[in-house]
């Protein structure tokens, strides 16, 4: 007999439908996508970085395809905290799905300033912390590199939360990720969120010129997975596990394969990003692929997937 | 209930090759024809929007059919899709709606082009679309004044049908510009009145002229130029002409220019590199005046675009 397979995840104390989400970046404010899937049926999506002040965005060409990935360069382009409240948050409304909003600022005030006022919300289920973006100067990166400043700005934004989770957002660009985690969950994070893209160029030998205008960019797609794999698998063992934080996995992902490898790995619910953009609703087939996978290895919640690495 | 999915926007469908032939040396054509879903998509479909096909598993042609300048490229890898505009959408009528047609007129550049080579009768591709806003058609318009540079051709001959059929009252002609003769993804050949013309908006009845940088076909020198002597030459009133321009950068710079000595509006439909070309990514930004002076804001080449008011546009050159 077929076993019925619980996909549902309790989630920094949320409940999600499943753990497939759209990643932040790649799913818009989730508007654009609903014209290709019902987005209902999502464990949840990140909107896009949201900034206190509207950002341009850098210069074109802001990607550039590689093998098996892709640069982006996008420079937290977004249409500002006031526009964000006023035009996407009664769509956003409506989605049916658990939103996270993605926060970005150059400074703590700005980020305090976005949550304190998003946490307000009854559409944001709660709110992703950015700390991670490579393509801006300042800001971004710079805090999720330094394990004082994590704990720093995390505590701020976490005050500033209410009763909202609070995920932090990592970069792999560290030497030591875990170090970046238990900064992130001593100062009171929620959730991990992992990975981020990896700092990268592309040098068109013609020109000798960078491709981006950027000059360097974020590294997304199928060639991050086996790192990205392997920095879930590690934060999850030392820090995540023990302090029984959940990690929202991600990089490269495209098939339930994947997703499931993530969830072996530690990863509580998995992101959907770059393939997003090849194919729009690949986050339902994956949404698929998971439960057809437990129902073959005979399993009947998510807790029995997530950390189960032999 | 499953919810209905992309109807009367745009949205994921497939679609058969019927053919796909060479026609240039790096130009071939190729004939799609959509199921169901594409079709009804396109019901609306004008011209200037595109659409993203998927290629990825598409596999190499032999070694011998790819040309020397690609062998590097021939062996990246391709993930995302490749945003393609039409030269032509043809409704055939149905029991159930009508069946779709889509022709393509692409230049092989890189890894994904080179790969559409192998397309043959009977394969199926995944296709999204139709995507963008195309182009703006007024009430007022009786002249419409096409300018093409290189592979900026197949939305304007679109375009020139989509004209002939819907708006006979339209007055159009056609200039159409490349480096050398053979890079001009058109049949020439040798008309009554104007020399040199080209067979396909020939056949639509649009009076067209040819200019090519080093002079091996029609006008010697930019196609922009080539226009700018017919325009001083019959001065078409501003109030009810339009300039469409399709091409590199720098052609739709100048052919904005040109517009503007003239006093005539001009829509350019500008290319941008799309990871997503729906709207999620925002990488393809296209630099746009706003209302207040000096100020400029990002729009998106595949949303708000490909096709925008040549005066707003602050060009990449
Ligand atoms: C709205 C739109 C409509 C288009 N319509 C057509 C069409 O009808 N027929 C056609 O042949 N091509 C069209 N193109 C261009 C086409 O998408 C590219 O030629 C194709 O993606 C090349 O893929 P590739 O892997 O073969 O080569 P790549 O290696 O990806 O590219 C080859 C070269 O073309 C340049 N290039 C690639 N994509 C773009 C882009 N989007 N904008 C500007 N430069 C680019 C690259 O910088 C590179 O120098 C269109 C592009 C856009 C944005
Ligand atoms: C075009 C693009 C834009 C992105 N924008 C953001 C962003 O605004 N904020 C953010 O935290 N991450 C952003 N990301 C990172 C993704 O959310 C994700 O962490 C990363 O792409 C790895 O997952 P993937 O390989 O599945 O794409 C962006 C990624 C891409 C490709
Ligand atoms: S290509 Fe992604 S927003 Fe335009």
């Amino acid at each position: 007999m077929e076993q019925n397979v619980d996909l549902t995840v309790d989630f920094a104390g949320l409940k999600l439908k499943n753990p497939v989400l759209t990643a932040s970046g790649t799913c818009g404010y989730a508007d654009e996508l609903a014209e290709f899937m019902d987005v209902s049926k999502l464990g949840g999506v990140i909107t896009k970085s949201i900034t206190a002040a509207p950002r341009k965005g850098n210069p074109t060409p802001r990607i550039v395809e590689t093998d098996a990935g892709m640069l982006n360069a996008i420079g937290l382009a977004n249409i500002g905290l006031e526009r964000f409240v006023s035009e996407k948050i009664p769509v956003l409304e409506q989605l049916g799905t658990t939103v996270f909003v993605n926060v970005a600022g150059q400074m703590i005030d700005d980020y305090v300033q976005v949550a304190e006022r998003l946490a307000k919300e009854k559409a944001v289920a709660g709110l992703e912390l950015n700390i991670s973006c490579p393509n801006v100067k300042q800001g971004g990166i710079s805090f999720g590199t330094d394990p004082t400043q994590i704990r720093d700005i995390t505590k701020q934004v976490k005050a500033a939360c209410g009763h909202k989770p609070l995920i932090v957002k990592l970069t792999p660009m560290v030497t030591d990720i875990s170090a970046a985690a238990r900064a992130a969950v001593e100062a009171g994070a929620d959730a991990l969120s992992m990975v981020n893209t990896f700092t990268a160029m592309v040098i068109d030998i013609e020109t000798r010129r960078p491709v981006l205008a950027n000059r360097t960019g974020g590294l997304s797609g199928p060639a991050v997975k086996p790192i990205a794999i392997y920095l879930v698998s590690k934060v999850y063992q030392e820090v995540a596990r023990p302090a029984g934080v959940p990690i929202l996995g991600g990089g490269g992902i495209r098939t339930a394969a994947d997703a499931v490898e993530f969830m072996i790995a530690g990863a509580a619910a998995v992101t959907i990003g770059t393939a997003t953009f090849v194919q729009p609703d690949t986050a339902l087939h994956i949404i698929e692929g998971v439960r057809r996978y437990c129902t073959r290895k005979g399993l009947t919640t998510m807790n029995e997937l997530t950390g189960s690495l032999q | 209930m499953e919810k209905e999915v992309g109807a009367g926007h745009k949205g994921s469908f497939t679609a058969k090759v019927l053919s796909n032939q060479q026609i240039r040396e790096c130009y071939y054509r190729l004939n799609l024809k959509l199921d169901p879903i594409g079709s009804r998509l396109f019901e609306t479909a004008k011209p200037g929007r595109f659409v993203e096909i998927d290629l990825a598993g598409l596999p190499l042609p032999p070694e011998d059919k790819i040309p020397p300048a690609l062998r590097d490229a021939a062996y990246r890898q391709i993930l995302l899709r490749r945003p393609f505009s039409f030269s032509d959408v043809i409704f055939v009528p149905g029991q159930n709606g009508p069946c779709v047609k889509l022709e393509i007129l692409y230049c092989i550049l890189g890894p994904a082009t080179l790969r559409m080579m192998t397309l043959a009768g009977g394969d199926t591709l995944n296709l999204i679309g139709p995507l963008g806003n195309g182009f703006a058609l007024p009430d007022t318009l009786k002249k419409a004044v096409l300018i093409a540079g290189g592979m900026g051709a197949p939305p304007l001959l679109h375009l020139g049908g989509y004209l002939k059929r819907h708006r006979p009252e339209v007055e159009t002609i056609c200039f159409a510009g490349a480096k050398s003769c053979e890079d001009l993804p058109f049949t020439l050949k040798i008309g009554n009145l104007t020399g040199l013309v080209l067979e396909e908006f020939d056949v639509l009845g649009i009076p067209s002229l040819v200019a090519t940088d080093d002079g091996s076909a029609g006008f010697r020198g930019f196609v922009t130029d080539c226009a700018r002597r017919w325009l001083r030459d019959n001065q078409p009133n501003p109030g009810e002409t339009l300039v469409y321009a399709c091409g590199p950068e720098p052609m739709l710079a100048e052919a904005a220019r040109l517009a503007k000595e003239f006093d005539l509006p001009c829509q350019v439909s500008m290319e941008r590199m799309m990871a997503c070309g729906i709207g999620l990514c925002q990488s393809c930004a296209v630099e746009i005046k706003t209302d207040s002076p000096g100020q400029t804001e990002y729009k998106l080449c595949c949303k708000d675009g490909p096709v925008f008011d040549s005066r707003n546009v602050i060009f990449n050159l």
